[in-house]
């Protein structure tokens, strides 16, 4: 039987799918009965988004304008 | 390679503005939003780019492909951010640990119920993303060692596989994976305690 600590060890690896059927069975069994690790589980996931899009910055434009003045005035 | 590719780089190699301009918009933002993610600092990312960029033109005819461009270019700004980085590291590892989550000896997670049940995952992203959450957000990234960084947004956000992550950094896959799993942990620990002290059954604002 997987304990909390051994569900939350391989969280990345069941989101990615990447558990055998065997061990991603018994992560689902565990879930099924315990509360904070399904809480753990969401918001786990939920983090994983929220930090993508965070992050998911755009060079700005201003930047872009000097950094090809910048290759220009050396490239030619 | 495709010959779209190689024609760019070489085009560029000579002056081209256009074709500068095609590379900039293929890879620019990607070299910004890598650097600034390791460095958290825009003046820093903004002399990363100018370096990969330069680097990028010069080498031109040497990459075999534009999976090549990708790996190498992620590959570059990694170690040039990362190395822009060195020496100014602060006590974070100590404080990345209290971000953990602690368990009990029986493998039971250690803490007050209603915080160990807390589940805000289904609180908007107008919430979660924006005003006092987006601070909390931003310092906690702020919080990660910048090897987590690098790990968290080669992953997360550019969706490389642990493999091309693990190629990018230098390091091994089992490496990558335990930051990666790391960083994530003590991000969603650092927002659970800040949304999930508010009782048992915190406030579900639809979205």
């Amino acid at each position: 039987m997987m304990t909390c600590r051994d569900v939350i060890d391989v969280l990345a690896d069941y989101l990615e799918q990447a558990l055998t059927p065997e061990i991603a069975a018994d992560l689902e069994r565990h879930l099924a009965g315990c509360e904070p690790c399904r809480a753990y589980l969401a918001t786990y996931r939920r983090t994983r988004a929220l930090g993508a899009q965070a992050a998911r910055l755009e060079m700005p434009d201003e930047m872009k304008a000097r950094l090809r003045q910048f290759l220009l005035e050396r490239v030619r | 390679m495709t010959s779209d590719e190689r024609g760019l780089l070489k085009d560029a190699a000579g002056g081209d503005a256009g074709a500068l301009e095609a590379l900039m918009s293929r890879y620019g933002s990607r070299v910004y939003r890598l650097a600034y993610g390791i460095t958290r600092s825009s003046a820093d990312a903004e002399e990363i780019a100018q370096d990969v960029f330069l680097q990028l033109v010069r080498k031109g005819a040497e990459f075999e492909g534009r999976a090549a461009v990708a790996s190498w270019i992620y590959r570059v700004t990694t170690n040039v951010a990362l190395n822009k980085r060195r020496g100014k590291r602060r006590e974070v590892e100590t404080s990345l640990e209290d971000c953990l989550p602690a368990f009990e000896a029986d493998g039971h997670r250690s803490g007050p119920r209603a915080f160990l049940v807390a589940d805000w995952s289904a609180r908007p992203d107008a919430e979660l993303l924006s005003g006092e959450m987006r601070r909390v957000l931003e310092e906690a990234i702020g919080v990660l060692p910048e090897h987590y960084r690098a790990v968290l947004i080669l992953r997360d956000v550019e969706e490389l596989s642990n493999e091309e992550v693990a190629a990018s950094v230098g390091d091994s896959v089992s490496a990558v994976k335990t930051r990666l799993h790391r960083a994530r942990m003590a991000l969603r620990e650092i927002l659970t305690r800040r949304l999930g002290g508010e009782g048992g059954n915190p406030a579900r604002v639809p979205s």
